[in-house]
Order: C-alpha cells, then structure tokens, then sequence
C-alpha cells in the first residue's frame, strides 16, 4: 500500500464508519483476508458491485493479493476504515511475519 | 506523526493490536513441490532412526532411560514439524500456485490435495512408515502435476539421502 502506508504503521480503524453509508470507491479498508478469515488485511474499495461484493485493491497492483485473485468481497468481511494512520519514524525493511 | 507513532507504539505494548497485512503474500511465482517432498523424506527418515532406537530394558540404569527419552523426543518433535511442513507446504501450492485452468486440467489434483494432507496427518500422529511413504508417494504425485504445469519433463530416481525412496525430480538445465 505505499506510499499511502509502509511496513510498522499504525492505522486505527473506525469500526462504526459504515453504520449509515456504505463503502465507497477509494476508501481505505481493513478488511477481513477471505481466505484466512482471522487475518487482516488493508486494502483500497476498487468497485461495488450491484449485487453488494466489494473488489479491494492494493495500491501497488503488481504485487498485491487482492480482489484479482480472491474475487470480490461480501460486506460482512469489511472491518472498518482507516481514520488516521501513523508511519513509522525509521521505515523498517523487515518483512512482515507472514512471510518470514 | 513521529509522535503520534511512538504513542501508539507504546499503547501497542500494553495492549498488543491486530497486524492488517498491507501488503501481504507478495504473489512471487516462486513454487516448488520439493520443499513437501523433502519433509516427507524427513519424516520417513525420524520413522527409520525410532525403529533403530534400542528401548532400555528393565535393567536399564537411569542414565540410559534418559538418553533414550531425550533421543526419541528429538525424533518425534521432527517428525511433528515436519510433517506439518509438509502439509503448510502441500496447502500453499494448493491455495497459491494451482490456478482453476490446473484443476481442469488433471481432475485428480484436489483429491490428490486432500489425500496429501490425510497423509500428512496420519504421518504426524503415527509412527507409521507407510504412512510416511504416502506422504512422499502424494509429493511425488503432486510434483509430477506441478511441473507438467510448467512444461518442465521430470524423472524418478532415487533420492540421495539415507532414505533413499523413489522421488520426482524436475528435467532441468
């Protein structure tokens, strides 16, 4: 997601921002991973669609996982939106743990 | 911001938040069966070193009871990860790499997962060598499908460890 968010951000999420309206393109989400529903991810509202999915994308599209491969979400995985996010003073170049 | 990140850094340590991976499972295109294939070898192997273990009889001295139970928890505790591996392993290339196009392709490929992983279960529960020989034998299948996707021939040989079983190896270079 840079350079909207790097490795050892804090984002605090506003978990009530979709009580009255609904997501909308270009809000920045976490959202719960459809494929491991106890991982979260953070990704960007790409498309609604009629039928109420909702396609995420990553910002850097290239190497993102992300609605092109898990398909389009059901809101009910959509956790909140990003409010505020804080970065990293010293960006860290560690990978995060998924991945180590 | 820098304060406002040391703030939260420090909430963070009294009450740890959930990680959202931003950028996570970077879509690499770097798969290989070997690795599942590998920790079946393992797995056959810790089998192969319990048998060889000589269990302590009845007047065997403390200190040999103790070198013995020290020596099989080693065995096991690799042959648990391991075979867990296997199965991390097994499900990645499953989840990951395998597209629908694949599962079209050799219908077999999700029964073959699951047999795979049944394998990998029993073969962490049990010391049960044929039961870790059907965790390489499901590898070798899988491996077989893996590179057959990528137009790469392979061929069986004899794998040149001490476990020594039929395994399929990649025609490449």
């Amino acid at each position: 997601m840079s350079p909207a968010l790097g490795p050892g951000d804090y984002v605090i999420v506003n978990r009530w921002a979709y009580r009255r309206r609904e997501p909308g393109v270009g809000d920045l989400v976490v959202l719960r991973d459809p494929q491991y529903e106890d991982r979260f991810l953070c990704k960007r509202i790409a498309a609604v669609s009629e039928s109420g999915l909702y396609a995420v994308r990553g910002d850097n599209e290239s190497v993102s996982l992300d609605s092109r491969s898990f398909g389009p979400i059901p809101r009910r995985l959509i956790v909140g939106k990003v409010w505020l996010s804080a970065k990293a003073g010293r960006r860290e170049t560690r990978m995060p743990e998924s991945l180590a | 911001m820098a304060l406002l990140h040391s703030f939260l850094k420090m909430l963070d340590r009294v009450s740890p938040a959930k990680a959202a991976y931003a950028h996570c499972d970077i879509p690499c295109g770097i798969y290989d069966p070997h690795h599942a294939q590998l920790a079946a070898h393992t797995v056959i192997r810790m089998i192969d070193l319990i048998g060889q273990l000589e269990k302590p009889g009845p007047s065997a001295t403390p200190e040999q009871r103790q070198e013995y139970m020290a020596k099989l928890s080693r065995y096991v505790l690799v042959k648990e990860q391991h075979a867990e591996i296997y199965k991390s392993e097994v499900r990645i290339l499953w989840g990951d790499y395998f597209k629908p196009e694949h599962a079209q392709q050799f219908p077999q490929l999700h029964d073959l997962v699951w047999k795979s992983l049944k394998a990998g279960s029993k073969g962490r529960q049990e010391i049960n060598l044929l039961a870790a020989e059907d965790m390489l034998k499901q590898a070798n299948e899988i491996a077989t499908i893996f590179w057959k996707t990528k137009g790469v021939p392979t061929h069986s040989a004899k794998a040149p460890y001490p476990t020594g079983r039929e395994t399929v190896y990649p025609n490449i270079g």
